[in-house]
């Protein structure tokens, strides 16, 4: 899913001819010019050991010369070796506490006799000034505004102040080691949602008007035009900025992601460190939760309702007459996390994260939530619900041609053939998907994709029919008419940090084989690995050498069985579900993928059910008659779904009880 | 080799003995002996008398069944924690396949004629331990069904 951040309510560019230079003896002009147009300044100042935002009218209270250290759980200031006034990152302070109180009237109430009356307040807030806002903060008053503002009810208080407020910008010319913004798309520059910007040099500031209002003010400032140098030096210093934080949390995918991990064992474990204290949500410059207390007087004739920030940290914050619905820890932070990267986008269509990293610096226990989120839903290299490749030939009229680059018999019916010089696009397909194979006079048959190669694929089919048996009988460069990759795929990022079992019969290995190669690729994140194969017999083992090694070499547990035992074979015999039936592993954290004939699948499943596999943690792929793999031939149809666009891999909660039913 | 006591331990931490009472267990205990085989050994033949009942505790065995003019197929392996000779408890008493260690078996063995005497006689043994003898039966029976679909041959069987 992408959805582009909304940076501001207003939405309105910088609308300048070009960079004017502010020396840095004048800025005081500026504080001057603000606090004539009656407004009061709020701006960086050093108090408590810390930069905080607070009323300030002179350029001397400006942390001039100071820096700031930053790590999980510490904030140091430090001296730094020149005279910067904005060289460090943000505070402990967010702007949400001009714009979004913590604490605001609501109603004055009174009772006399039977009589009762509530009056709103009315919110008067100073006409205000920000000075030295930064892209990350920007942001989040674009965020808040669309959360209190944005909508069809408001938040009167928040409009008012927020109205009342004139924002001048400062670009970021140093990073702490706790910020994450380019990771959420917010900074370091800032681009819009000002009325004036910033860039520090040392001589003086770049500026720049984002709106009219704020090139009224600039017109009043003595400025001469900036050169060439010292643009270059400004955005070379913001670009260094970008360079120097990096890509902390890839958040390509993470609202899925992030969902498909309720159920990950790190909640417990990071609510261990976790002491529910809610700094994170109060030093957050996006959360907006509040709660409304009483005020009254000692005969209760007169109330005050007041507005107050709360936490969804609070252990009060989700109850009910019958308990709290997130009693626990882990239930709380997760409700944070989730909300703030997943569910915030489907609320209000941002991240609820604008990457500032407040909530790491200032957990007392020292939890990076950057860490929390790759640990918990890890970044995929491709994200598979997401990416998709396009396929080519799409429509059932039109092949690419590969061709034969070599062929392996793996059994005495089931031939392996190397397909190279399709299309791009297959190799870059994804575990699970199949491709349209045809040789002409002959059907075009649905075949999984068995191995994803540089340069092509292979496919491995089994002769059972007349056109699987002309397939299987080309030789090294014979050419085919490829489609696809088409299909839908393995949710292997649902696995990350969970033990997965894999459970397959027959030809069913084949669509499971690219998970492997996948989960041996990357298998550290990864837990248990299961692999329970069943053939017919041992002569009908797929790519033999490959169960070997992926046993001995690459740390998969590999259990095979067959349906009847020749001389050969000194392994195991009996069905497929009896390797595991009767074992004592708990399968709450595990997901299975299945793949086999249809009533294998449903003995596996029942079998895996009784070992606490939920329904939604067991993907299968089906396989249905196919002839056009796109969804428009009907043929493919199961219930409300058609296998080919819809599938092959379903879950069995997805499935309902269609599946398994005779004759659907 | 474990000793006797040792492999009774096992033997309890089996599905097939688990959760038994403690009486039951040690009157089990009284019944059984050990047993190992060599890789190769043949426990027991088609159609002889069926004189052992065992659990495996560790290794496999193969239980086959010849076809004239086919030779051995092996049907099943009995894997650790399952039981073989069942047919030592069933009329009449001749056991339905060859078994043969095919690795280094370890076992609790119990004398057919002994466990069915003790079985009985003490019927807070026998209303304990059939139903497990049962469900090992039903288990190995489902199994079988499952292997005469041959759900992995390329061609459907013909149903009708």
């Amino acid at each position: 899913m992408v959805i582009p951040v909304s940076r501001s309510f207003r939405g309105n560019r910088p609308e300048t001819e070009g960079p004017a230079f502010l020396a840095r003896a004048d800025l005081q002009v500026l504080f001057d010019i603000l606090r004539e147009d009656g407004r009061r300044l709020i701006g960086p100042t050093v108090a408590d050991g810390s930069i905080i935002y607070d009323d300030i009218t002179s350029v001397d209270e400006l942390p001039s010369g100071i820096g700031d250290e930053q790590a999980p759980g510490s904030y140091r200031l430090r001296r730094r070796d020149d005279e910067r006034l904005f060289g460090y990152v943000v505070g402990p302070t967010a702007w949400k506490k001009w714009t979004f109180p913590a604490l605001v009237p609501l109603t004055r109430a009174t009772r006399d006799g039977h009589l009762v009356t509530f009056a709103p307040e009315q919110a008067a807030p100073p006409t205000l000034a920000f000075l030295g806002a930064r892209a990350c903060e920007i942001a989040a008053l674009g965020i808040t505004d669309r959360v209190l503002i944005g909508a069809e009810f408001i938040d009167p208080d928040y409009m008012v102040r927020r109205a009342n407020v004139f924002i001048v910008a400062v670009q970021c010319t140093t990073s702490a080691s706790t910020c994450f913004c380019t990771s959420m798309g917010t900074g370091p520059e800032v681009s819009e949602g000002f009325d004036l910007s910033l860039t520090e040099l040392d001589a003086g500031f770049l500026v720049e008007a984002g709106t009219p209002a704020g090139r009224a003010v600039l017109e009043r400032l003595p400025l001469r035009a900036a050169s060439a140098a010292e643009q270059y030096g400004a955005a070379a210093t913001v670009a260094a900025v970008r360079a120097k934080i990096g890509d902390p949390v890839p958040a390509d995918g993470l609202h899925d992601r992030l969902l498909a991990q309720l159920d990950h064992p790190r909640w417990a474990q990071v609510a261990e460190r976790c002491i529910t204290c809610g700094n994170c949500t109060l030093a957050c410059p996006t959360c907006f939760c509040t709660s409304v207390t009483q005020a009254t007087d000692l005969t209760g004739a007169k109330a005050v309702a007041n507005r107050t920030w709360d936490s969804c940290f609070s252990p009060g914050f989700a109850k009910v007459a019958g308990g709290s619905f997130r009693a626990r820890p882990r239930d709380r932070y997760r409700q944070w996390l989730t909300h703030k990267f997943a569910t915030w986008w489907d609320q209000f269509g941002t991240s609820g994260c604008v990457g500032c990293g407040r909530c790491i610096t200032w957990c007392p226990v020292g939890i990076d939530v950057r860490e929390e989120l790759n640990a918990i839903a890890p970044p995929v290299a491709r994200s598979p619900e997401s990416h998709l490749v396009e396929p080519v030939a799409a429509t059932p009229n039109e092949f690419v041609i590969a061709r034969v680059a070599a062929t392996k018999a793996e059994t005495s019916d089931t031939t392996t053939l190397t397909l190279i010089g399709g299309d791009p696009a297959f190799s870059r397909g994804s575990p699970g998907q199949f491709a349209m194979v045809a040789l002409p006079g002959f059907p075009p048959l649905p075949i999984s994709i068995s191995r994803f190669l540089a340069d092509g694929i292979e496919l491995t089919i089994r002769g059972a029919g007349p056109a699987t048996k002309a397939l299987c009988g080309l030789q090294v460069g014979d050419q085919v008419g490829l489609r696809g990759p088409l299909g839908n795929n393995w949710p292997l990022d649902r696995a990350f940090g969970r033990d997965l079992i894999i459970v397959t019969g027959g030809i069913g290995l084949a669509p499971l084989r690219p998970v492997l190669h996948a989960i041996i690729a990357d298998r550290r994140r990864f837990g248990d690995v299961k692999l329970f194969y069943g053939a017919r017999t041992s002569a009908d083992l797929l790519y033999r050498d490959e169960l070997e090694q992926w046993g001995k070499r690459d740390g998969i547990d590999v259990r095979l069985t067959v349906d009847r035992g020749g001389p050969d074979w000194s392994g195991r015999v009996g069905i497929v579900t009896h390797l595991f039936d009767q074992a004592t592993w708990d399968g709450s954290n595990m997901i299975a993928l299945v793949c086999g004939p249809e009533r294998m699948i449903q003995a596996t499943s029942t079998t895996l059910a009784g070992r606490g596999v939920s329904e939604s943690r067991i993907h299968v792929t089906l396989e249905r008659h196919m002839e056009c793999g796109i969804g428009l031939c009907g043929h493919c149809q199961m219930g409300k779904y058609f296998v080919c666009r819809d599938g092959p891999v379903f879950s069995i909660a997805q499935l309902g009880d269609t599946f398994g039913r005779e004759g659907i | 080799m474990q000793d006797q006591a040792s492999l009774v331990a096992v033997l309890n931490s089996t599905w097939f003995a688990s959760g038994l009472e403690p009486g039951i267990q040690t009157h089990l205990a009284e019944l059984s002996r050990t047993f190992t085989a060599e890789p190769g050994q043949e426990l027991f033949r088609e159609g002889d008398e069926s004189l052992v009942f065992g659990v495996v505790i560790k290794g496999r065995v193969a239980l086959r069944t010849r076809v004239p003019e086919r030779g051995d197929f092996t049907i099943l392996t009995v894997e650790p924690g399952d039981v073989y000779g069942w047919s030592a408890l069933v009329p009449p008493y001749r056991s339905t396949s060859t078994a043969v260690a095919i690795e280094a078996v370890e076992a609790i063995t119990f004398e057919g004629p002994a466990l069915r005497a003790a079985l009985r006689e003490d019927a807070a043994l026998a209303q304990a331990l059939y139903p497990r003898v049962l469900v090992a039966v039903a288990r190995r029976l489902n199994a079988t069904r499952v292997q005469l679909l041959d759900l992995f041959a390329a061609e459907q069987v013909r149903t009708w």
